[in-house]
C-alpha cells in the first residue's frame, strides 16, 4: 500500500517539473536572445514510467526536457522583422490547466490511499 | 488452532483475500494515474469480475460439503483463500489517443471510488467479526 503513494508522489514530482517548464516558456515569450543568441525556444517535458533512477519500479518520471523545434513568430517591429521564441500563450495555458488537473487528481489518489491504510489500520486498534 | 478454525468458520479469510486485492488494485490505479501523460502507456487494471468468481466458487465450496461427495466433507483447502490470486489485465476501452496512451481519468477515478468502497466493506465487515469474537472470547472467561 505504501508503494501506491511513491507512485503517486512521484506523479506530483513530475507534473511540478512540467509547470516549471510551462512557467519558464511564459516568463520568456518575449525572450528574442537566448543563451546562444537566438531567440528562446519553448520546451516540453517528456514522461516515461517508472521512478526515476530506477524504471522497473511503477511511477512515473521527466525523462527528458526537449526544445520545440517549431518555427519562431515573425513580428513587424518598424519595417523590420524580429524573430520571436515560438510559443502560444493559449497552448501554454491550456497545458498548465491540464497539469494542474493532472496534480489535483493524484493529491485525490493520495488521499484515498491513505483513508485505506488507516482503515486498514483500524483493525488492529 | 481453535482460534484458527474458529477464523475460517467465519468469512474472514475470503475478506482478508478481498482486502489484498483491492490494495492491490490501488496500486495500479495510482499508477494508471501518474502516467495519464506518459506516452505509449497501457493502462493496467485487475479483474475484479474473475476475482469475484474465484472466490464466489471458493465460498461455496467450504460451505457445501456436496461439492466433494467422495469424501462427503469441503474440499481440501477450501477454507484457505491464500492461493486465490488477482488476474492482471490491460483494458482496452476508451480511446486509444495519439501518444499511445488509452487514458480515462473519468473511469480510474470512478475505478478508484468504488474499489476504496469495497476496501471499506471489508475493513467494517472483518472489525464486526472481530468484535463479535472479542465479545465471545470475554464472556467465555468471564
Amino acid at each position: 500500500m505504501f508503494d501506491s503513494l511513491d507512485i503517486s508522489a512521484s506523479a506530483l514530482q513530475a507534473q511540478r517539473t512540467r509547470l516549471d517548464t510551462i512557467a519558464t516558456n511564459i516568463a520568456n515569450m518575449n525572450t528574442t536572445q537566448g543563451l546562444d543568441g537566438n531567440p528562446y525556444r519553448r520546451r516540453y517535458a517528456v514522461f516515461a514510467q517508472g521512478q526515476e533512477g530506477d524504471s522497473s519500479r511503477p511511477g512515473v518520471h521527466v525523462s527528458k526536457i526537449e526544445k520545440d523545434q517549431g518555427a519562431f513568430r515573425v513580428v513587424d517591429r518598424d519595417g523590420k522583422k524580429v524573430l520571436y521564441p515560438n510559443i502560444d500563450l493559449s497552448q501554454e495555458f491550456v497545458d498548465a490547466l491540464e497539469c494542474s488537473r493532472a496534480y489535483e487528481a493524484n493529491v485525490t489518489t493520495m488521499e484515498v490511499t491513505k483513508a485505506m491504510i488507516n482503515a486498514s489500520l483500524r483493525l488492529v486498534a | 488452532m481453535f482460534i484458527q478454525r474458529m477464523l475460517n468458520q467465519t468469512g474472514a479469510p475470503a475478506l482478508e483475500r478481498l482486502l489484498s486485492f483491492t490494495e492491490a488494485r490501488q496500486g495500479l490505479i495510482a499508477d494508471d494515474i501518474a502516467n495519464v501523460d506518459s506516452q505509449n502507456y497501457r493502462q493496467k487494471d485487475l479483474s475484479v469480475e474473475r476475482f469475484q468468481q474465484m472466490l464466489r466458487q471458493r465460498v461455496d465450496a467450504a460451505h457445501n460439503p456436496a461439492h466433494n461427495p467422495s469424501t462427503g466433507s469441503s474440499p481440501a483447502g477450501a477454507d484457505d483463500f491464500s492461493d486465490i490470486d488477482a488476474e492482471l489485465e490491460y483494458p482496452t476501452r476508451g480511446i486509444l489517443f495519439h501518444d499511445g496512451n488509452n487514458r480515462s481519468m473519468e473511469q480510474l477515478m470512478s475505478d478508484q471510488a468504488k474499489n476504496a468502497l469495497m476496501h471499506q466493506v471489508a475493513v467494517e465487515l472483518l472489525r464486526k467479526q472481530y468484535q463479535s469474537m472479542q465479545a465471545a472470547l470475554q464472556d467465555k472467561v468471564g
